[in-house]
Parts: C-alpha cells; sequence; structure tokens
C-alpha cells in the first residue's frame, strides 16, 4: 500500500512541532515568575554559603538600629547591630534547607504510603484513606508544638514537624491517580506478562502520577517556607544564632515603634518566596497536566 | 442516610482511636524520658522517683494510655506540673478569644469568599478576573503573623484607629471587645479568605459548564444571572468540606494571631506549654484540639450528605 505510507509522512511533515522560542512563549508566564522567584530565592541562599556582606553574627554596636541607606548598610542594621541584608541571606538559608529537607522526605514517603494504599486491597482502602483524610485535617503547627514540646525548639523539630504533617498531603493526592491507573487495561496487560504489583507501581504508575507529584512539590515548598516562618515566630522553630525570617519578624515586633520599617524587609522575603512557589506550581501544572489544571484547586 | 451517618461515626471514633494512640506514643516515648525532660538530668532521684508514681509512669504502658483516655472522657486533663493549674478549666477559661476568633474568621471570610470566588469565575477571562486571582495567590503567600504585624504598624500605632492587642471578654464590654477582635480576625482571615476564593473560584467555574446552566441561559438568564441563581448554590457545596478542612488552618492561624495580638486563648495557652516544655498538657491540648477538629469534619460530613443527595446515592451505590 504505497500510497497510505505516502499519507502518513505527509501526515507527520505537518505535525512538526512548532519552534522552541514559539514553545517558550506558549507557556504561562506564572512559570516565568514563579521560576524567577524560585531561581533568585536559591541563588541567595547559595551564595551565602560563599559571600555575604557582613560576616554572619558581626555586631555593629556603634551602628545600631542603622536605618536603610546607611553608608555600609544597604538595608540598615538591627537591634542588635546585625547588618539585615546579610541577616536575611542567612534566613534564605534556613528556609531553603528546612524546607528541603521536609519536602524531599515527605514526598518520598508520602507518595509510597499513597501507591501502597492504592495498591493496596479494596477492604484496606477505606480505612486508611480515611486515616489519611483525619492526618490532612490536623494543623502542622500543631504537630509542631506537640514535637518541640518533646524534643525541644529547634530546625530539626520544625523540620519533622513538617514532614509529619505533609506525608498525608502527599499520600492523599497521591492515592486517586493512582487507582485510577491501576484501572487502567494497560495494567491489567502488565499483570497478565506476570509483573508483580510492586512492578506495576514502581513502573507503570509512578511515571504517570510523577508529574502531579512534581507540581505538588512546589506546593508543598511553599508551604513548608510559611510553617518554619511560623515556628521560628513562636520561638519554637529555630534558635538563635542561627538566621530566620520569622525568628528576624518576632524581634522586630518590639520595634514597631523604634523602627517599623524592619518588619517589612522579612515579610517581603517570605511573601515573595512563598509565591513564587506557588506560582511555580501552578504554572507546571498548567504545562504538565493540562486536565487537572482546568479543574484542579491550588 | 443512616447508613451514610453510621460510616461517618465509625470513622470519628477509628480516627480519634488512631490519633490518640499516635499522641501519646509520640509524647511517651519520643525523645527520652518525660520526666528528665521535665527536671532536668541532674535532678534528685527521689524527686524523680515522686514524680514518676504521681504521673502514674510505674504502671504499664497500656494501663497509663487507658488512664490518659479516661481522663480526657471524663473533663479530667490532669494538672500542669510547671503552673499548677487544672488543665480542663484552663482550657474553658480561654476558649472565649479562640471561639471569637475562630468564628469571627469565619464570618468575614466565608461570604467575602463567595463574593470574590464568583466574581472571579464569572470574569474568569477577563483582566478583572485575573486580577482577584492575583490577590489571591498572594494573600496565600502572606504569613497570618506579618500580616497582624502590619495591621498593628498601620491601624494602631499609626494612626490609633483600633487598639494593638488584648482581650476583654464580649459580655463586660461588648464595643470594646469587638474593636479588640478587629485586627486580629483580619489577620487571620486574609490568608484563609484567599483559599477558600479559590475553591469557590474553581467550582464556580466547574459549574458554569453544566447542563443546567446552559438550560437556564437558553431560558433567557443572563450568564450572570445563571451564575448567582444556579451557580452559587451548587459551588457552595463543595465549600462547606473545604471549610471543615480549612478548620484545622484556621486554629494554626489562631495559635499565631494570638501571639502577635497578646490574646489570652488556647493558641497562647498551648505555645506557652510548649516552651514551658509541659508535655502532659501540650499532649492532653492537641488531642483535644484534634479531637474537635475531627469532630467537626464529621458534622460536615453528614450535613453534606443532607445538603447533596447525590453524595448519598454515589455511597449507597458503591456499597
Amino acid at each position: 500500500m504505497p500510497d497510505q505510507s505516502k499519507e502518513l509522512t505527509q501526515d507527520t511533515s505537518i505535525a512538526t512541532k512548532p519552534s522552541l522560542g514559539k514553545r517558550l512563549r506558549r507557556l504561562p508566564i506564572t512559570l516565568y515568575l514563579g521560576g524567577a522567584l524560585v531561581t533568585t530565592f536559591v541563588a541567595v541562599a547559595m551564595i551565602s554559603f560563599v559571600w555575604t556582606p557582613y560576616p554572619p553574627n558581626k555586631l555593629n554596636l556603634t551602628n545600631r538600629l542603622a536605618s536603610p541607606g546607611t553608608a555600609g548598610f544597604f538595608l540598615g542594621t538591627d537591634r542588635a547591630g546585625r547588618d539585615v541584608v546579610t541577616e536575611l541571606m542567612l534566613g534564605a538559608r534556613n528556609s531553603l534547607y528546612v524546607s528541603v529537607v521536609s519536602t524531599v522526605v515527605a514526598m518520598f514517603l508520602g507518595s509510597i504510603i499513597g501507591l501502597s494504599i492504592a495498591g493496596s486491597r479494596r477492604v484496606l482502602q477505606g480505612p486508611f484513606t480515611r486515616l489519611v483524610d483525619a492526618g490532612l485535617a490536623l494543623p502542622g503547627i500543631l504537630t509542631a508544638l506537640v514535637l518541640a514540646a518533646k524534643l525541644g525548639p529547634g530546625n530539626t523539630t520544625a523540620t519533622l514537624a513538617i514532614i509529619t504533617w505533609q506525608v498525608p498531603v502527599a499520600a492523599r493526592v497521591t492515592i486517586g491517580p493512582a487507582r485510577q491507573i491501576l484501572a487502567l487495561d494497560y495494567v491489567e496487560a502488565a499483570y497478565g506478562y506476570g509483573r508483580t504489583k510492586a512492578y506495576v507501581l514502581r513502573r507503570h504508575v509512578l511515571p504517570n502520577i510523577s508529574p502531579l507529584l512534581i507540581v505538588l512539590g512546589s506546593v508543598m515548598f511553599a508551604a513548608a517556607i510559611l510553617i518554619e516562618a511560623a515556628l521560628a515566630f513562636l520561638s519554637v522553630g529555630v534558635q538563635p544564632p542561627t538566621s530566620s525570617w520569622g525568628r528576624f519578624l518576632n524581634e522586630t515586633q518590639s520595634l514597631l515603634e523604634a523602627a517599623p520599617y524592619l518588619m517589612f524587609f522579612p515579610g517581603v522575603a517570605i511573601v515573595l518566596t512563598a509565591l513564587g512557589f506557588n506560582l511555580l506550581g501552578d504554572g507546571l501544572r498548567t504545562v504538565l497536566d493540562p486536565q487537572q489544571a482546568r479543574t484542579g484547586v491550588a | 442516610m443512616l447508613k451514610h451517618t453510621l460510616r461517618s461515626l465509625f470513622t470519628l471514633i477509628f480516627t480519634a482511636l488512631v490519633g490518640s494512640i499516635a499522641v501519646f506514643v509520640l509524647l511517651r516515648q519520643l525523645g527520652g524520658d518525660i520526666v528528665t525532660v521535665f527536671l532536668g538530668r541532674d535532678a534528685a532521684p527521689i524527686d524523680v522517683s515522686y514524680m514518676r508514681e504521681k504521673l502514674g509512669l510505674n504502671e504499664p504502658l497500656v494501663m497509663q494510655y487507658l488512664n490518659w483516655l479516661g481522663g480526657i472522657v471524663t473533663g479530667d486533663l490532669g494538672e500542669s506540673y510547671g503552673m499548677g493549674y487544672d488543665i480542663f478549666d484552663e482550657l474553658v477559661r480561654r476558649l472565649g478569644p479562640t471561639l471569637m476568633l475562630t468564628i469571627g474568621g469565619l464570618i468575614v471570610s466565608i461570604p467575602l469568599a463567595l463574593v470574590l470566588g464568583t466574581y472571579s469565575a464569572i470574569n474568569a477571562k477577563k483582566v478583572r478576573g485575573s486580577i482577584v486571582d492575583i490577590i489571591t495567590q498572594v494573600g496565600i503567600a502572606v504569613p497570618a503573623f506579618w500580616a497582624g504585624l502590619l495591621f498593628v504598624l498601620f491601624f494602631a500605632v499609626r494612626l490609633g484607629w483600633l487598639p494593638t492587642g488584648g482581650y476583654i471578654p464580649f459580655r463586660e464590654d461588648p464595643v470594646k471587645s469587638i474593636r479588640l477582635m478587629i485586627l486580629p480576625v483580619c489577620a487571620l482571615s486574609l490568608g484563609v479568605t484567599s483559599v477558600f476564593t479559590r475553591y469557590v473560584r474553581t467550582a464556580m467555574i466547574d459549574v458554569m459548564n453544566e447542563d443546567f446552566m446552559r438550560s437556564a441561559m437558553a431560558r433567557g438568564r443572563s450568564r450572570r444571572g445563571a451564575a448567582l441563581l444556579h451557580g452559587v448554590r451548587n459551588a457552595s457545596i463543595p465549600l462547606v468540606t473545604v471549610a471543615a478542612l480549612q478548620f484545622g488552618q484556621l486554629i494554626a492561624g489562631a495559635v499565631v494571631v494570638e501571639n502577635v495580638f497578646v490574646l489570652p486563648g488556647i493558641g497562647r495557652l498551648i505555645v506557652t506549654a510548649t516552651l514551658g516544655r509541659e508535655v502532659v498538657v501540650v499532649q492532653s491540648l492537641a488531642f483535644v484540639i484534634m479531637l474537635i477538629i475531627l469532630i467537626l469534619n464529621f458534622l460536615v460530613d453528614i450535613a453534606y450528605g443532607f445538603l447533596d443527595p447525590r453524595i448519598r446515592d454515589k455511597e449507597a451505590a458503591n456499597a
């Protein structure tokens, strides 16, 4: 059948991919905006390892509460005379550290639990799913306070708390789509081929839900940053002398009259970073999972 | 309906039991001995043994758990060792500010979210709709405590319109009490409203594509008219669930906001107890809060079945 093959070649020539520039322009603006904010955040945190305007915790006692723009202190200094820019850079580092560790661990554990529940027997699925739902209803700060009461405040406590809170989230998001994929014909075919359930979950289900997990990871990052800040603000998270945006804000609380501008900087840093990860998640969803993007909820 | 209720009730009891075991094990087993946490490493042995006896730590673990659970059922949560108050009494005493804050948050955020979400859904393809969308994105990213600090700075310190913080019971002086609550409620509502608005928007966009909306428009209703008449009612059903799920977030927000505005509520109590390493207080409070959240979810689950017959039918079909 020579005609048909000719048709086929014609078809493919029509359906050539648009140029790279065109495809890049077609990506959602949220992706670029979020990507830019996230890149800045990560870059600042990374740079803080090799360079900060002043050494960490350097006290400039003659220059306490210098206002922004004072020579040598772009954003001024805090009550103890620490350079605000340095503090913010170190705060970014702490935020990044806590959110990377907690998000990666929570995604890993959560998706394993979610996949196991989706792949388990029908009788067990109901109760386990409901248990995950219950875990979902619990606020992360509560878990953190419980842990801090026993373990003492600190970065480890904050990280553990965020993990405990996010594992159910990751599990819950995994269960539904994983079950949908498990019901598809090619999964049936894989079973018929003699594959085990673990193999099917790993080789067929996981790759298919990975776009979803990537989007989720971005949103969970934003949440982790907000919780880390809240815990540090409540003095339950990271302890001095480690810098953190939340703790910085806590310290400015008593300076509302003397140096009100100080509270803007860490607050703006938190908002921009959390916003960046949320926007990035939104943009990624549009690209990776168009169906979900139309109906899904952030 | 009965089956639906029983199933929800079973879920409630099941999750509450698992949760209680989790909280208990977490606090008793994790990170060393509870008495060491409390008295320090260099405590005299006689103090340690007295404390162990008093806390009932010499009994088998199962008995300890059952005693604690029994106490919760009968309203005996034990007492604080650092401060000496009875935990249950203190909880009741501090319920006022927290309730005012959280209920105030719901009263502000739900109607506001319905309006904003509907508006942005109707105008989804226009700039107006996108602006609402952007505002909610930012609203989600603003931590409640920072919003609180900003409000204090502008409305209390700079403009002097409202007090910076504190609490007066509603019964003593309703006007002052509400004036004190305005800023905390606003700070708390910002994030919650943003989340609700996004849910309403998505639900509304979904509803707008339903057949009955097309029929309504075919019968001569305008797009906006159909949205307001049929859309909002249908879109508010998922909002009920979201509101219940968000109640946990609301309490989390309350914990933070109470600390900004110095409100003597449950949130402040639990933070103070945490910083004082009062394991027993935190354990009991955390479980009670968890129980409240689970009970609310249970109530919503039932209400959901009443509100939307489709849910019941679906469950009946599945069973």
